[in-house]
């Protein structure tokens, strides 16, 4: 739109475009001559990249979604061509393409397409890579490829006491020998493709499907029976060897979402089925694990190690059926809903549980007649329903009220199985496991209602109210046990939110929010944690879950929360906009142990300065924090609450600073110049107080005090200048740094001689870099 | 149940009666102009308004709302309003000024400019809850998201499309800079992947009717059933995840043992107390045990399957 200070002038330009679109109406389509400027105008500029860059340092943390996580160079390339009749306005044709490409050289590139006749037809197609880096320093001696289900110890390297302390345990030369790094990623490679049709103004279907396949591992913590002994009814060994290996993620998801619309004069409705099929190329991961109770590295070849076996993600499906839509029943009174059931199911094969070993003799992890089926037969129903009707018949009144139900219905049978746990030791009672699978169910209904007054034309005033209620439940568990610690909550949240036009420039917003969550506690509840033991379901020490009396897990007890925000943005000049916020958040729980209460607050100021059309200048500072207060004991039991507190409290802190800049018009308009810089200051930190133990921050315990921060301090400095080359052509150079300062106590675990007894060291470093990339890309648009 | 099914009734019967409103607006509108009818239309206002308007205007030829020969497309005045005191002097504003800035008039209440869109984008499955919506509530207009004239509309590119957002969601804009995050400044997950802006039925604007449902979206290996479940898993991911962004990975509110001890107590290692004996020998300990419980990944170490495991010996997780 034109300034005010602007004459509104019939421009020599806007004179073309107004002889050119008359002469659509005037003249035969094939006689049309459109003036250039016009068509630059109207149609799309289609544009070509290609060019190279260099990245100076290895790292999977600097690479690890935009694909640079090697050293050396990279190809650049990339485009966006569009055409089609749709774009000449003299042609009667809604006909449109495109075809586009982005970061073409790197494990990040994209491909779509797409073509329509807009108003009847469309079709797409779309291609996304991304290959998410996790780490590039992990070791381990167990062989096998990243991305397999079957990991083996080198067959020279022994054993490993996993009795000795970590200053004491040597890993021989042979065994760190054995060590080898392995890059962990996984790769998403994702297909789709989508069409719609329009039949008549009223009546419209539509497709998409999708196929993500994924490929790659990620790290997994693994406990096994590390120095079993397999000769019947003698000692199975020291447990929780642990190791971390490889965790295949080998999946293809299929994605199916049709749907037919209907529009109406009053009215309209939309039918349509989601369908979802995941897909897991195993059931169970296998790997050898080198750790024995007795004797350092006097054991030799194959039979040191003991094969274990863990599960993988089972295959599953779900189909949803899904109805939305709304019914005007005036032009000031509106309803809308919406409906949808679906139908999960999981029948994988269980993982393997008679594991072979390399004596010849295999170890049953279950028990006699412990495993009651070999596969799950898993089925979820999910139920959703919603409605919202609003009104707006009083003037400066809006009215709402809306229901909404949620249910997530685990129908799959719940059944006894009897195992070995870990740690099991056949002459040991109560290293037997009769575990009973709980399925979780769940139910959720909110009621809302809201009115949003006007109470002039420059202020609003919106009060809501939101009554949830929350079931939960399992069904036909054996035993009859309960399965949850709070069968059902119910909550109240009050809001009320006041929005102020101070000026015509300036708008202020504030609000504050009530909620009440009252829960009901049931602390007979075993969950599926809980050891069924060899009599009855209830008689085991795992009343309230395994936790001791008094102790309710924060999202089931009861909590008092209150939320308050306010902001203010000024339209200085037409130039200049300022924009502040903050916000505070203070939950209470009622527990005598568990979380005490948590809070959270933030703080936001941002501000632009566009000094010239194609030149601004914008800053921005972000602070939150969040803390987080736990009080609990570790003496006493279900029945009798514990005298020895202890509590633990967390605080994250977090700055970010960001100033971009860009600077157009250099050189008679041929150069832009754009920087980039932000710089983020993350801090975690945990302090516990142990009062009943005065010697607990001696060096041999250290169970209190705080622990080193979680630091990440990424600096980042982007310098980008655009060079027009020709007529058509544009020349980019970029200049990137980024740091990162990467603190962390979680790699002291990990490292050789360092690593607790009974863990596998890694040597997984912190991720930190330095890294320098500089790019050099041509775009011609034509 | 008996809720359920009076409220499917009672759905389907509001909708058995909508189906006999069978005359839609757009059928309406789509019966009279021509392609070329109503470009010669939009030179009433083409013939003032160019490329040197401050705000890109002959470029709305290169979107949807330029496409003339879909017989839906309006013209200028579709949905700037006949504007008639403009036309005859610039002193007068056009009917309905879109906009969030002030430019050379005040722009429109966003009530209006949003019944200017809302004319054809109301009735359609993704706007179905617009109404009472969290937007619609803060009287947020369409274009202060959307440029309906650029040729390149910011928010409906994935690449693009967070800087939108962020202008308003600040606390996300520095959340998607933490060590752990999606991809989202990185251009490969966008903000409408998980929320729709123009309204839904589920929790914050996502784009499902529960955050398992949105989760499972990406993630269907986390949605099983699974034979031993881990009961937040089943009702609200974000009890242990924070979407956006932390400092702690994988997108963890806290870390491991800490994460474990807001919610058991009791069991095994979750009584003890932990500081600085998590951070091992390093950290002070004296070189005796660093355990394995509290080091490293703590309970998962050996808990790991904590989305839930199908191992018929793994109800405690670990297999």
């Amino acid at each position: 739109m034109k300034t005010c200070n602007e004459e509104m002038k019939v421009s020599i330009l806007a004179l073309a475009v107004q002889c050119a679109l008359l002469a659509t109406v005037a003249i035969p389509p094939g006689a049309y001559a459109a003036d250039s400027e016009t068509d630059a105008l109207t149609k799309p500029t289609n544009t070509v990249d290609f060019g190279a860059l260099y990245s100076s340092q290895d790292s999977a943390k600097f690479g690890e979604y935009n694909g640079l996580n090697k050293e050396g160079a990279y190809g650049l390339g990339g485009f966006d061509v569009r055409g089609g009749n749709g774009y000449d306005q003299s042609k009667n044709s809604a006909l449109r393409w495109k075809l586009g490409g982005a970061n073409l050289g790197t494990t990040s590139r994209s491909l779509d397409g797409s073509v329509s006749d807009q108003g009847k037809w469309k079709l797409n197609l779309g291609y996304d890579e991304l290959q998410h880096n996790i780490t590039d320093t992990y070791q381990t001696p167990l062989q096998g490829s990243p991305g397999g289900n079957n990991f083996t110890m080198p067959a020279n390297f022994g054993s490993i006491n996993g009795q000795s302390s970590p200053s004491a345990r040597n890993l021989n030369s042979t065994q760190l020998g054995a060590f080898q790094t392995e890059q962990e990623h996984t790769t998403r490679r994702n297909g789709s493709f989508g069409t719609s049709y329009t039949f008549s103004p009223q009546l419209s279907a539509q497709l998409d499907y999708n196929h993500l396949d994924q490929s790659g591992a990620k790290l997994i913590g693994t406990g096994s029976q590390g120095g079993i002994t397999l000769s019947p009814g003698t000692n199975l060994g020291r447990a929780e060897a642990v190791n971390i290996i490889m965790n295949p993620t080998n999946y293809q998801t299929d994605n199916v979402n049709t749907a037919l619309n209907w529009v109406g004069g009053k009215a309209h409705i939309t039918g349509g089925y989601y369908g979802s099929f995941f897909h897991d190329d195993y059931n169970s991961l296998s790997w050898q694990s080198a750790f024995s109770s007795n004797g350092a590295n006097t054991c030799s070849g194959t039979g040191c190690f003991v094969n274990n076996t863990m599960s993988t993600a089972p295959s599953n499906t779900l189909h949803q059926a899904n109805l939305t839509g709304g019914y005007d029943f005036s032009s000031t009174t509106k309803l809308a809903g919406g409906f949808s059931y679906g139908y999960n199911t999981q029948n994988n094969s269980y993982a393997p549980t008679l594991i072979p070993q390399a004596s010849g003799n295999s170890f049953d992890m279950m028990r006699a007649n412990g495993l009651p089926s070999s596969s799950l037969n898993g089925v979820v129903q999910t139920t959703h329903g919603d409605l919202k009707l609003t009104n707006q018949s009083i003037k400066d009144l809006t009215l709402s009220a809306g229901f909404k139900f949620n249910e997530r219905d685990n129908r799959t049978d719940s059944n006894l199985y009897r195992y070995n746990n870990i740690a099991g030791n056949t002459n040991q009672l109560t290293q037997i496991y009769d575990g009973v699978n709980t399925p979780y169910s769940n139910s959720k209904t909110q009621y809302e209602a809201a009115a949003a007054y006007r109470l002039t034309k420059a202020q609003n005033l919106t009060l809501a109210y939101e009554h949830e209620n929350l079931k939960r439940w399992c069904n036909g568990v054996v035993g009859g046990a309960q399965c949850v610690a709070s069968p059902t909550s119910n909550e109240d949240k009050i809001g009320l939110t006041y929005r102020l036009k101070a000026l015509e420039d300036v708008n202020f917003n504030a609000g504050y929010t009530y909620a009440n969550r009252r829960a009901d506690a049931d602390n007979s509840y075993l969950a599926n944690s809980g050891d069924y033991g060899q009599t009855t379901a209830v008689a085991h020490s795992v009343l309230n879950g395994g936790n001791f009396l008094g102790y309710v897990a924060y999202p089931y007890a009861n909590r008092n929360q209150n939320l308050g925000k306010a902001g203010v943005n000024w339209q200085v000049t037409q130039k200049l906009d300022l924009g502040v916020n903050g916000r505070f958040a203070y939950d209470q729980y009622d527990a005598t142990l568990g979380v005490q209460n948590g809070q959270s607050a933030g703080v936001n100021i941002d501000t632009t300065y566009n000094y010239t059309e194609n030149s601004s200048v914008s800053a921005y500072w972000s602070w939150q924090n969040g803390q987080r207060n736990l009080r609990s004991g570790n003496n006493g039991s279900q029945i009798t609450a514990p005298t020895n507190i202890w509590t633990n409290k967390l605080d994250n802190n977090s700055n970010t600073f960001g100033l971009l800049a860009r600077h157009g018009g250099l050189l008679n308009g041929k150069l832009e110049i754009i920087g980039d810089a932000s710089y983020a200051l993350d801090a975690s930190s945990y302090s516990t107080q142990v009062p009943y133990n005065p010697s607990c921050g001696r060096l041999t315990s250290l169970t209190c005090g705080t622990l080193p921060d979680i630091n990440n301090n990424l600096l980042s400095l982007k310098l980008s200048g655009n060079y027009k080359v020709l007529q058509n052509g544009k020349v980019s150079l970029t200049y990137l740094y980024q740091k990162l300062n990467s603190t962390d106590y979680f790699y002291n675990g990990q490292q050789f001689g360092y690593t607790p007894n009974r863990v596998m060291p890694t040597g997984l470093q912190p991720q930190g870099y330095t890294v320098n990339v500089v790019a050099l890309s041509y775009s011609y648009a034509f | 149940m008996k809720l359920l099914i009076k409220f499917i009734l009672l759905y389907g019967l509001l909708f058995a009666s909508a189906y006999a409103e069978n005359t839609p607006p757009s059928a309406e509108k789509a019966a009279t102009k021509s392609p070329a009818q109503q470009m010669d239309r939009d030179s009433v206002c083409t013939r003032c308004h160019d490329e040197n308007d401050k705000t890109p205007v002959l470029t709305i030829y290169q979107t949807p709302h330029g496409n003339k020969a879909d017989s839906r497309t309006p013209s200028c005045q579709g949905c700037h309003g006949e504007s008639e005191k403009h036309i005859s002097s610039k002193t007068n504003s056009p009917d309905v000024i879109f906009g969030i800035k002030k430019g050379a008039y005040s722009a429109s209440d966003a009530k209006d400019q949003n019944t200017a869109c809302l004319t054809c984008h109301e009735k359609d499955q993704n706007r179905t809850h617009w109404q009472g919506g969290a937007h619609q509530v803060a009287d947020i207009a369409c274009t202060s998201c959307h440029q309906s004239h650029a040729a390149h509309d910011k928010v409906r590119d994935k690449r693009t499309q967070p800087d939108v957002c962020f202008t308003c969601h600040t606390d996300q804009k520095a959340q998607v800079r933490k060590f752990s995050h999606h991809p989202i400044g990185e251009g490969k997950v966008a903000c409408s992947d998980c929320h729709n802006p123009h309204g839904s039925a589920g929790p914050k604007l996502l784009k499902k009717n529960t955050v398992t449902e949105t989760c499972y979206t990406c993630h269907a290996e986390k949605r099983g059933p699974y034979l031993w479940e881990h009961q937040p898993v089943t009702e609200d991911c974000a009890t242990c995840h924070t979407p956006h962004g932390s400092n702690i990975t994988p997108l963890l509110k806290s870390r491991p043992p800490f994460l474990c001890d807001e919610c058991h107590d009791g069991p095994h290692a979750s009584i003890s107390p932990v500081a600085g004996n998590a951070a091992g020998m390093q950290g002070g300990l004296s070189p005796t045990l660093p355990s394995e419980s509290f080091t490293g990944r703590a309970c998962m170490n050996c808990h790991s399957m904590v989305h839930g495991s199908n191992d018929p010996a793994g109800a405690l997780l670990q297999r």
